[in-house]
């Protein structure tokens, strides 16, 4: 398959992506309705660990991929470079975990030809809480850093506001709900405390990024940049209201337990996630192609002797 | 991993070092996607080389100078029909990537249109990275008649 077919297809990439969202939807809702149904033939898993979902790394995997073409087409010193970086290493990161997490799990396959208790091992244990830490926290971490030097090319153009009292509220909401989270911990300091800490903290931080970005995002617009911050954006937002769905929900009602929200939100935000790198692809894919011009090249790099 | 097209050409100049080029040789006699590849920036260099010495040459310092006269005239009269159409032109441009409302941002009333060529010129080599920046700033000064030359960037 030539650069060329791939650039083609592309610009079909967030139709795409709207299918499978709209596909894994309808048919988790199924299966949950079936297993809801007929609980004493089929059961719905109690505990959440739907973080070694294959659909959900498979997702991150083209999160990866995508990011990484964009990232190629940013030139080293380039301002929104560094970004890009960022997010193309937090992708990965969520696929190394979503990869790892599966491998180590319980249900791979393989399982059954290593030493009985593999899964179960101290090595096995920690790689699995480092795969962990890599698909949350140090994602997280990622992401936030990424957002500093867009807010501030936005800023320098002009599209930054100040934030608006909506910005802090919402901002409030994420603050109340890490405290919340962490005095449920019973306020001990632990390996898993300090991380939930962490990735609470990074989450609170990437709220009020992603309401900066919100407000960035209006001022501008529906163009292809504009909707790949904007897909961005509302990746952060599905982060957290999962997050909030995920500790809210069992506390009243028992029909959704964290592994149900968890499988229905989770896929979606991936897909979101993707959809950024998408549309900067899209955008880039229009510079160096116009609707109606001639046949041209690459959208990277390609010289003026090749053109 | 196919090489990219770039790669393509460092290797059909020379230019791509020793362990690059080897490995692209092997990878060539495997892949008849990139040989073809090969061949096409080949002939095409061969037929610009061709071009240098059959045809006349393409005089950038004139082009040059007529895009430079034309930034005066837009400055001299920023009503001037030349004056007009690139403003559109960046407009469009402005409103297609980034949308309508950001025009409003960039776009401050009373601001030359050459001015205006530099904003949206730094949006657009900011966001969608200079590569594909320098295509769409190809297309609007194609739209305007000239046909920008290296020298320019």
């Amino acid at each position: 398959m030539t650069r060329e077919t791939n650039l083609a297809r592309l610009q079909e990439t967030p139709r795409w992506i709207a299918w499978c969202v709209g596909v894994y939807l309808a048919v988790d809702l199924f299966v949950l309705h079936v297993c809801s149904a007929n609980p004493q033939v089929f059961s719905i898993p109690g505990s959440s660990d739907s973080s070694s979902a294959l659909s959900v790394t498979a997702m991150a995997a083209v999160n990866l991929y995508l990011s990484m073409l964009a990232l190629r087409s940013f030139r080293a010193g380039e301002p929104l470079r560094l970004a890009w970086m960022m997010m193309t290493l937090a992708a990965a990161a969520q696929v190394v975990s979503g990869v790892l997490a599966e491998m180590l799990g319980p249900n791979w396959l393989l399982n059954a030809l290593l030493p009985s208790g593999h899964p179960q091992s101290g090595l096995v244990g920690q790689l699995r809480f480092t795969a962990q830490i890599a698909g949350a926290e140090i994602r997280l971490g990622l992401l936030a850093a990424a957002l500093i030097p867009v807010l501030r090319v936005l800023r320098r153009f002009g599209f930054w506001v100040r934030p608006s009292a909506t910005d802090w509220a919402v901002f409030s909401i994420a603050c109340i709900f890490a405290l919340c989270r962490l005095a449920e911990g019973g306020g001990r300091i632990g390996a898993a405390n300090l991380q939930s800490l962490a990735g609470l903290a990074l989450l609170c931080i990437l709220v009020l990024e992603a309401m900066l970005l919100r407000q960035s995002v209006v001022r501008m617009g529906s163009g292809p940049i504009s909707r790949c911050w904007a897909a961005f954006m509302c990746g952060i937002f599905l982060t957290g209201l999962a997050e909030l769905g995920i500790w809210v929900i069992p506390h009243y009602s028992n029909a959704f337990s964290p592994a149900v929200i968890g499988s229905l939100t989770q896929f979606p935000t991936a897909a979101v996630f993707s959809l950024a790198p998408a549309y900067q692809l899209i955008a880039q894919r229009r510079a160096t192609k116009p609707a109606n011009g001639p046949r041209e090249d690459l959208v990277t790099g390609t010289p003026a002797l090749a053109r | 991993m196919h090489p990219s097209i770039a790669t393509l050409v460092a290797f059909c100049d020379g230019e791509a070092g020793t362990d690059r080029s080897r490995r692209i040789a092997k990878h060539l006699v495997k892949c008849e996607d990139c040989l073809e590849q090969v061949r096409r920036i080949r002939s095409e260099k061969s037929e610009l080389s061709g071009a240098g010495s059959g045809m006349p040459a393409v005089d950038t310092r004139q082009g040059l100078a007529g895009l430079l006269s034309d930034i005066d005239r837009w400055q001299r009269d920023p009503a001037s029909a030349g004056a007009l159409q690139l403003r559109r032109s960046l407009r469009s441009q402005i409103e297609t990537y980034f949308g309508s409302s950001a025009l409003s941002l960039v776009e401050l009333p009373s601001m030359p249109a050459e001015e205006l060529l530099g904003r949206a010129s730094e949006m657009l080599d900011v966001f969608l990275g200079q590569t594909a920046a320098e295509a769409v700033k190809d297309e609007v000064f194609a739209g305007l008649g000239h046909a920008r030359s290296e020298e320019w960037r």
